[in-house]
């Protein structure tokens, strides 16, 4: 069976993006406080390739949760979604010298979990996602820490009640969704970028659009009821 | 309308949902551990399973191929579970140093004769790539396979 190569980052084809450019939302996510929190991610991967450890640190502190959700869309486990999320940052790691555009590494990441996570469901012996979205149906891994809807909370000093409990009826409504709107809307609340968010569903960016209106809508449907 | 504060309790649903686990998190900050800064990257080029006659289909033999400047490296995978042997072949023919690195079992090591030949046994299933010194202090690395 004929491998497919792994392609060094930056040679992905970066769909175009019309209108405001590539960055749909604010910047990057970050904990305050820290001085690289502003950093663009091609940025911090030169660094990383300098050495910087802080720099990679914080490349996979704002990477990780898209990974993961994406390897988690693929119906993988805990066990698998983690092997594929490292598997993905040593691929990463191994070529991180040669990268020609860094600014396009989180594109990359994003093709490169996908590509780890269906092969991985392959080899599980799971049935071969019909859905080339790879939204297969398994078990809800999404919802195996409140199966009866008994979500855990951790309560942090900004975590009012009221903010648990807006929380929780988020949930409660994304769990009434049709797996597809819950991988699109959770990796469109993780993605820094519609290429990256292309990326990870494995979808042309001109159909995002409209894909992401009707979830939403879905969402504040069920939030209205 | 402003999406950006729904988006912030979306994402905050999902992290109490299904949060990535603390050990992920660690694995993937350490993960900048593993570079090779000074080999040259042999990538898969090639591969091909083939059932063994008779066999279970899990126990068929897997023939990779990885491909670097200058180098290419032929490693052939049988056996099953935490009890796989690995041999393969280094071209151009040199003895070498090789090293098997497994993120989560102790590193192991084997020497590649002058015909660039190389064997590793009980090598336990999961994500491996091997790293190859040669006598000119050149370093050769493959992609990570998962085994």
């Amino acid at each position: 069976m004929p491998q497919p190569r792994t392609e060094e980052p930056g040679t992905v084809a970066r769909p175009r993006v019309e209108g405001a450019g590539d960055v749909p939302r604010g910047g990057a996510r970050v904990s305050p406080g820290s001085d690289v929190a502003d950093v663009e991610s091609g940025e911090l991967v030169v660094r990383a390739r300098l050495g910087d450890s802080a720099a990679w640190g914080l490349l996979v502190d704002r990477h990780a949760p898209l990974l993961w959700a994406i390897a988690r869309s693929c119906g993988l486990d805990d066990a698998d979604c983690g092997d594929v999320v490292q598997t993905t940052w040593l691929r990463l790691v191994e070529r991180i010298d040669v990268v020609r555009d860094p600014q396009a590494v989180p594109q990359w990441l994003a093709v490169t979990a996908r590509r780890e996570a269906v092969l991985l469901a392959g080899r599980r012996g799971r049935e071969a996602p019909a859905d080339p979205l790879c939204f297969t149906d398994v078990p809800r891994p999404i919802t195996r820490n409140g199966v009866s809807g008994a979500y855990r909370f951790v309560s942090g000093t900004e975590d009012t009640a009221l903010a648990r409990e807006q929380i929780g009826r988020v949930g409660e409504a994304l769990r009434t969704l049709p797996r597809r709107c819950q991988n699109l809307l959770r990796m469109l609340a993780l993605a820094h970028s519609y290429s990256e968010l292309a990326a990870a569903l494995d979808i042309p960016v001109g159909s995002i659009g409209s894909a992401r209106t009707r979830c939403l809508a879905q969402l504040r449907r069920r939030l209205a009821t | 309308m402003n999406e950006e504060p729904f988006l912030d309790e979306l994402r905050a649903a999902f992290e109490q949902i299904d949060p990535v686990p603390k050990d992920v998190m660690a694995a993937g900050r350490s993960a900048l551990g593993w570079r090779e800064p000074n080999a040259d990257l042999a990538e898969l080029t090639d591969e091909q399973n083939r059932e063994l006659a008779g066999a279970r289909s899990t126990s068929g033999m897997r023939l990779l191929r990885f491909s670097a400047p200058g180098h290419t490296v032929e490693v052939e995978i049988s056996g099953a579970g935490q009890d796989l042997a690995l041999t393969g072949r280094l071209a151009p023919a040199t003895v070498a140093d090789v090293r098997l690195r497994h993120p989560n079992s102790a590193e192991q090591s084997a020497r590649a004769d002058e015909t660039g030949r190389f064997a590793l046994t009980a090598v336990p299933e999961g994500l491996v790539s091997l790293v190859f010194h040669l006598p000119d202090a050149s370093c050769v690395v493959t992609s990570w396979i998962r085994l």
